[in-house]
């Protein structure tokens, strides 16, 4: 009788296995492909156009299957694109430009998002100063290394940057409340807010402001992967591009996307700010003539020029860190 | 039969203050007395944040911070699971490794002098530099955050070990040669069992270790867990959040702690 149930259950288990419907060959197995947002998430204008496609299934309507990623921060995204373990990152423009140039990464910007540099600098509105010639015999905080725009800042109102005194503070835009810093490095869509949300009345200078190129945040990828899966690119940057603007139409909805990747530390609200800041950043001459993401060799050799000024980078030729093709492709799609 | 007073006892005899404390008749316990220190300063920190007026993005009050726990639970719950199964796995595998390698060396010396140059190369390797590297070869998931838990803990369970194999009683190990025991014999029967107590010692060390691993490790890139929800907190300037991780990590080190010495007392029972 045991016998009998055994081979009775094996060949149910037999048959129920053969018996399984087959897929319908008509739906392809979605391509898969990882993006790794260059940092925390949060509601940086390329990660939310990111989250808004998954969530809202532009990416399953292109066949992707997106496998979405955060890098610390510390430039392991670009080892990693490199490298082909992520297909799509972000990066800003300057970044890019210094990591082409040294070590020589073959990264390619695919889409210029931010049309206006991401960061500025910040005085408490109480400390008196107006204008960069007021940072004179002032403490200037810096995250890293100086940036080249706080240099070309100063040379464009014509202040000795030798009498200024510049201090490495990381990010912790605490130490302009305390005292420690007069001037602090913001991403002026982030740490405003939160200076703000404190109580704090803030000045900021932008280097644009004072005619110095800056760029902001473009999505990247690798020299090998433009150059083998334009396709899959295309397809991406076209659900991504339709986030951003689905997110422009309805930046409620695409802060709650930003929610599930954060976490409850992060306050919906300070999302909004960044996203609503981000959105004006990423318009200008250039996307009004030709659409969001485009970009131009005059804005890259603008910024490649500063950069080679202020000895952030060796000479390098900007036109072969941006293309426009994968742009060209996605919209082509779209007709 | 006559009885022995405890404070007649002399002093290698008595474990530690905490049973000198709790074998007094009316003497509160060590656990009570931890629990009040703990109590006490949580007080003093929260009346200074009162008093003072302590901005909440310079220092939360112990009890914003226990609100925001309370609040989070689920949360906290998840997260502390994940970065506490890392840990675990971590702190297993390093210590096998550990283990592992001071029992090669036990039984072949010959290899210490190049082993230990490995060993210390390892140890002396910012972890957040090769993080990246076992991204590439490993993926996204939590096998590089076991590794990267595993290699901060290896070294001090090595280390112990080592020690711990290689100062067992001549005495005793002069008797078993004189019976022709093996080199496997004289480790089984007299170095193993005496590198015990160096064993835990290294687990008291490598197992709060492992908790700062495992954190540290999602610093270099993960989806969950503490260290995650601590980055998060932080580049937000979120403190309680920040704190209410620490609270956690810190409750988890000191069960990890006590939990090792149980064991330990249970095992090693003819030490102390």
């Amino acid at each position: 009788m045991r016998k009998f149930l055994l081979f009775f259950w094996f060949g149910f288990w037999i048959s129920a296995c053969s018996t399984q419907p087959s897929l319908p060959t008509s739906i392809p197995t979605p391509d898969e492909l990882t993006f790794m947002a260059g940092y925390k998430p949060q509601a940086n204008l390329p990660f939310v156009g990111v989250y808004v496609a998954q969530e809202k299934g532009f990416f399953a309507a292109e066949n992707l299957e997106v496998d979405i990623q955060h890098s610390p921060g510390r430039g392991e995204h670009l080892q990693l694109v490199t490298s082909g373990e992520v297909h799509i990152t972000t990066q800003d423009a300057a970044v890019l430009l210094q990591r082409r140039a040294d070590p020589g990464l073959p990264l390619v910007s695919i889409a210029l998002i931010g049309q206006r540099g991401q960061q500025a600098f910040a005085a408490l509105a109480e400390s008196g100063l107006k204008t960069p010639l007021d940072w004179t015999g002032h403490v200037v905080g810096y995250k890293g290394t100086p940036p080249p725009d706080l240099f070309a800042i100063l040379a464009a109102v014509q202040a000795n940057p030798e009498q200024v005194q510049l201090v490495n503070v990381g990010f912790d835009p605490r130490v302009l409340t305390t005292g420690q810093v007069d001037v602090y490095p913001v991403y002026k869509s982030n740490e405003p807010y939160l200076l703000q949300s404190w109580g704090y009345e803030v000045i900021l200078w932008e280097a644009a402001d004072y005619g110095v190129p800056a760029l902001g945040l473009t999505y990247v990828t690798s020299e090998d992967t433009l150059q083998n899966q334009p396709q899959l690119l295309a397809r991406f940057l076209r659900a991504a591009l339709k986030g951003i603007d689905y997110a422009r139409e309805h930046p409620d909805e695409a802060v709650e996307a930003v929610m599930k990747y954060t976490g409850p530390e992060t306050d919906p609200e300070h999302m909004r700010f960044m996203l609503l800041a981000e959105l004006e950043d990423a318009a200008s001459p250039v996307t009004a003539a030709n659409g969001i993401g485009w970009q131009t060799l005059e804005q890259w050799q603008s910024l490649a020029t500063m950069l080679e000024t202020y000895d952030a980078m060796p000479v390098n030729d900007p036109s072969q860190a941006f293309s426009n093709e994968i742009l060209e492709l996605a919209r082509e799609g779209e007709n | 039969m006559q009885k022995t007073r405890l404070e007649s006892l002399p002093v290698s005899r008595v474990r530690d203050t905490s049973e000198v404390i709790a074998g007094r008749p009316g003497a509160p316990s060590g656990l009570v007395v931890a629990l009040g220190l703990v109590l006490a300063v949580f007080l003093v920190w929260e009346l200074l944040t009162r008093l003072l007026a302590v901005p909440v993005y310079i220092l939360p009050a112990p009890s914003r911070i226990l609100q925001t726990l309370a609040q989070n639970g689920q949360v906290y719950l998840e997260a502390s699971l994940l970065t506490l199964g890392e840990a675990a796995l971590g702190l297993v595998l390093g210590a096998t490794a550990g283990t592992g390698i001071a029992l090669l060396l036990g039984l072949w010396p010959r290899l210490e002098q190049g082993v230990m140059t490995l060993a210390i190369l390892i140890k002396s390797t910012p972890l957040v530099a090769v993080a990246p590297l076992l991204t590439i070869w490993l993926g996204f998931g939590v096998l590089p955050k076991i590794i990267i838990t595993g290699l901060l803990t290896f070294f001090p369970v090595l280390v112990n070990m080592l020690s711990g194999l290689n100062t067992a009683d001549p005495a005793r190990l002069d008797t078993l040669r004189s019976w022709h025991a093996s080199r496997w014999e004289l480790l089984r029967f007299v170095r193993l069992p005496e590198s015990l107590p160096y064993f835990f010692a290294a687990l008291k060390v490598s197992g709060p270790l492992a908790l700062i691993g495992a954190v540290v490790a999602e610093w270099t890139g993960a989806s969950g867990g503490l260290g995650r929800l601590m980055w998060l907190a932080y580049t937000n300037l979120n403190l309680p959040y920040l704190f209410s991780a620490v609270f956690i990590l810190s409750t988890a080190g000191i069960l990890i702690y006590s939990g090792i010495q149980w064991v330990e007392r249970k095992l090693v029972f003819w030490e102390g």
